[in-house]
């Protein structure tokens, strides 16, 4: 990681009542309108900074803020999407993975969807101990929605919420890795014949 | 079977039927024009009874090539099908002409593509096509255009019994690789509990080690499953997304332009049928997937059968006592999913001893929520509105029956995890307080991960309506818990219809394990939200329930809050959060104190670990002291400062701050009452209130505005007649 330095979080002050968040997403697509929907935010002053990738282009890094919270977002119908975003954290400066990252994810719910991706997904946002936060890109209070939960993630890493602090509600809020899908033999335990066991 | 079939009755019959709707059409129809349009078209129609005359005498071995008549009568019956569809009579003459293979077998498909029922499909002419398959001469392109129609029109066919008596029969076609999928699709419409047997499972699976693990053989096996889990142990792949696409139904578009015309009130339930029950085309089958189906009836007339036992459609039951007396022979209908709209079927189906009907509307259940919102296609959010329509009557069924469905709750522990946390949030968490009791071994993993990552990321507004969710769900636990407990064995049977049986110290682990994970979600939310004060009334909604375990449900355990939870409703700015909280601890000492006193009357009552009298004392010790006693930082207590960080604090009388004057939630009804009691006073002392008299007075002012709770907690925890100065007393252990 020697190249890693295009962001660093230490050397920059932050500014009174204000927060920055980068969105990082291959696509372009979703991050628009979340951005719009950030900076309606009359709290605090909320500066959005959009991404195709990391790392960050060289020439604006002084005049850059310091960064509170780094999203990545992944379409999840898209191999692309996530190897980049794959790619992208490895110019990330490792001090960032203490509670200033999270991931977010779209169209979780498509039958297109490869089981297989999401659970690498849900695998490296678990062995980063990031939070992993699904959302509706489609509709209008999908996106609300989406852009409340990182608001509300957002004060905590910005330290705007007294009592709290950014790694600390990552340990509360980062991904586990969900259970793994049966192997084909194994009989189900009848205590479960109606409950959970019911998989069509 | 075959010769039930009235093959005797006049064949002009299908003209008399259409005479009639001519006639009686013609009464309402006054207009000249019409009655003369009317009568041309009965002589259109004459010819075609002559044609099917001519398919029903026709000899074996008649030549096809050069033979013009039978072009001629086919283009006629072709030409009424496709325009009017064909009476059930017409239908049964041309089936049985095409599969006797009368006039060999080159005719045959093409008759089969213009068997369009105009009304339904007679189930003898089915059976009696389904036995010339068994004869072996038909080529297999045909067989299998055959069982197509035969789906196609499957909601059509006026009865089923006979064709689930000849169930066997048409598994053995099974075997036959190119008819399988399609015969697999036939089983699995006709499939009943009884049916399912090892043999059947057996064959099943021995095809699939031949042919691999096709989608149809997978689809029959998981609904062999839903009725008898013990006998298919395979494990069915969650992603199996459409289940028999294989159709292209050649008769769809012309059955549903034959409907359109006559307006009749079949084609609804049947436009439902097949657009949910095919998958080829996708999109048409989103939009309807989630509407609940018209309950109607799969018998429209009744089966002509001389059994005794006559099976009465769910439809045709109108009241309560009609349905009493038909309970032992009630038809269900084709789809199970109409259940659901129908108050008297879900009475049926709540007192039926038979579990096959709420296996059959549970796996339809479990698959309609599957693919509507865990699989979705593309336009997702199209569909929002059917979505929320379904669930709500879903909530409102499982509110009617009292009981969750197995496959909704495996739906949500899966929907958990991939939630954004607003999308139909209320119909979301109404369901998931359905959820029957867990074992404390999973419900860690089911639950409590995807909760609390949704928790911690989400809106205070959120979080109150996740604690709210939980509050209702352990209500409901401890309902079911005083309910189906056993005095005996105190084994609980949770749920008449599943087979989750627990033990008093399962069901204890799990509901400590809920109570304790709340409490964690409130300790931190509360520090998260600045000690909301909406959240605490959520918080405390779900510790007055909790405090009451014993007494109110019969459930020897008694859980204290965490001192995250008691000390932000001690220091609330709200009295009511104050008061409610005296409350609750009024409610802990009378249930600590029955439960010890029932331990010293029987030996084998329950004990309660000293960790829990040592909490309950110190928070009661803490309480008092703080509120009544003005002594806030006592040695020994939960709350501790230094003296020099106290005094540094340049608060006056800093022990004062948080007694019953001070307390910020209840000061302004100190000023209100120094101000009435001594109303002439210019300068306020609020510490002239702890004079005996006026404390008293003071207290009694409180408890007149509503501070029940409150007042017993002073009366329970507070020597009377004593007054100011007084130590609460405390729970021995």
């Amino acid at each position: 990681m020697s190249d890693a330095r295009s962001e660093k979080k230490r050397d920059k002050l932050p500014g009174l009542n204000t927060a920055n968040i980068l969105l990082v997403e291959s696509e372009e697509q979703f991050q628009k309108s979340l951005a719009d929907a950030l900076v309606e935010e009359t709290a605090v002053t909320v500066y959005v900074r959009l991404a195709k990738s990391l790392p960050l282009p060289k020439e604006n890094e002084e005049s850059r803020p310091r960064i509170d919270l780094v999203v990545f977002i992944i379409n999840l119908t898209s191999e692309l999407s996530f190897q980049s975003a794959e790619a992208s954290l490895k110019y990330l400066d490792p001090g960032y993975l203490l509670g200033k990252v999270c991931f977010m994810v779209t169209n979780a719910r498509n039958v297109s969807v490869p089981t297989k991706r999401l659970d690498a997904v849900r695998k490296l946002a678990a062995a980063l101990h990031c939070p992993l936060l699904f959302a509706e890109d489609q509709t209008s209070d999908g996106v609300t929605n989406a852009t409340k939960r990182l608001l509300s993630i957002l004060k905590v890493s910005a330290g705007l919420v007294p009592m709290a602090t950014a790694l600390y509600l990552s340990s509360l809020t980062s991904c586990t890795v969900p259970p793994r899908h049966r192997p084909a033999k194994l009989r189900l335990a009848p205590v479960f014949s109606g409950g959970v066991s019911l998989n069509f | 079977m075959a010769a039930q079939l009235n093959l005797s009755g006049p064949p002009d019959s299908g003209l008399s039927s259409l005479t009639d709707q001519s006639m009686s059409s013609r009464t309402s129809n006054r207009s000249l024009r019409v009655a003369e349009k009317e009568r041309r078209k009965n002589e259109a129609e004459d010819p075609s009874v002559l044609a099917l005359q001519y398919f029903y005498n026709v000899e074996a071995g008649t030549p096809v090539n050069g033979n013009d008549e039978v072009e001629r009568n086919l283009v006629l019956v072709e030409q009424v099908a496709y325009r009017n569809g064909l009476s059930p009579e017409a239908i049964s003459i041309m089936l049985e002409f095409a599969m006797s293979l009368r006039m060999g077998h080159s005719l045959c498909p093409r008759v089969l593509k213009c068997l369009i029922p105009v009304t339904v499909v007679p189930q003898e002419a089915v059976v009696r096509g389904v036995s010339w398959l068994g004869v072996g001469k038909i080529p297999v392109s045909t067989q299998v255009l055959f069982i197509k129609w035969v789906l196609t029109v499957f909601d059509m066919i006026d009865a089923k019994d006979q064709l689930r008596a000849i169930y066997g029969f048409i598994f053995s076609f099974v075997s036959e690789e190119n008819l399988c999928p399609f015969i697999c699709h036939l089983l699995y419409l006709l499939t009943s509990k009884q049916i399912v047997r090892v043999f059947r499972v057996r064959k099943l699976l021995e095809l699939q080690s031949k042919l691999g693990r096709q989608p149809f053989l997978l689809n029959l096996l998981s609904l062999y499953k839903v009725f008898c889990p013990e006998l298919v142990t395979l494990s069915i792949p969650s992603r199996s997304k459409s289940v028999f696409k294989n159709h292209n139904m050649p008769w769809k578009s012309a059955l549903f332009a034959v409907q359109k015309r006559n307006g009749s009130q079949v084609a609804s339930s049947i436009s439902l049928a097949s657009a949910s029950k095919d998958g080829t085309n996708r999109r048409k089958r989103k939009h309807h997937h989630l509407e609940i189906p018209v309950l109607s009836a799969v018998v429209n007339k009744q089966p002509q059968t001389e059994t005794s036992r006559r099976l009465v459609p769910l439809v045709q039951i109108q009241s309560v006592a009609e349905l009493l007396e038909n309970m032992d022979h009630i038809e269900l209908p084709a789809q199970m999913g109409s259940l659901l709209g129908s108050s008297l079927a879900l009475q049926y189906l709540d007192c039926v001893q038979d579990e096959s009907a709420l296996l059959r509307l549970n796996f339809w259940i479990g698959y309609a929520l599957h693919e509507e919102l865990l699989f979705c296609g593309d336009g997702a959010s199209q569909n929002s509105e059917e979505s929320l329509q379904f669930l709500n009557k879903l909530l409102s069924t499982q509110h009617f029956l009292q009981e969750g469905f197995s496959s909704s709750d495996a739906f949500l522990y899966k929907f958990l995890n991939v939630w954004d946390g607003s999308l139909l949030r209320p119909q979301i968490l109404g369901l998931l307080s359905n959820i029957p009791v867990i074992p404390s071994s999973q419900i860690g993993r089911l639950l409590f991960e995807p909760l609390m990552q949704l928790f911690f990321t989400s809106s205070v507004f959120f979080k109150c309506g996740l604690i709210e969710c939980l509050s209702n769900m352990l209500l409901k636990w401890l309902i079911w818990h005083s309910v189906y407990a056993l005095e005996d064995d105190l084994d609980i049977s949770l749920n008449s219809h599943t087979s989750i049986n627990m033990t008093l110290s399962g069901f204890k682990d799990s509901v400590m394990g809920l109570v304790d994970f709340v409490g964690r979600l409130a300790s931190i939310g509360l520090q998260l939200e600045g000690c909301h004060s909406l959240l605490l009334s959520f918080i405390l909604d779900f510790y007055t329930m909790v405090c009451d375990t014993f007494l109110k449900y019969g459930l020897p355990l008694v859980v204290m809050p965490p001192p995250g939870v008691f000390y932000p409703a001690l220091f609330a700015t709200d009295p009511v959060s104050v008061d409610r909280l005296a409350f609750i601890m009024y409610r802990y000492k009378v249930n600590l104190t029955s439960a010890k006193s029932q331990e010293k009357l029987t030996e084998q009552a329950f004990h309660i670990s000293r960790q829990t009298f040592r909490e309950f004392n110190n928070y009661t010790v803490y309480m008092v002291n703080c509120l009544w006693n003005s002594k806030m930082f006592q040695p020994g207590m939960g709350v501790q400062l230094r003296e020099e960080l106290l005094l540094k604090s340049n608060v006056p009388q800093y022990w004062t701050s948080f007694d019953l004057v001070h307390h910020p939630a209840f000061m302004s009804y100190a000023i209100d009452f120094h101000q009435k009691c001594w109303p002439g006073k210019k300068d306020i002392d609020l510490d002239s209130i702890k004079h005996s008299k006026p404390w008293s007075w003071y207290l009694e002012y409180l408890f007149s505005q509503g501070y029940d709770g409150l007042a017993l907690f002073v009366q329970s925890n507070i020597r009377a007649g004593q007054g100011n100065g007084q130590q609460g007393d405390s729970l021995s252990t």
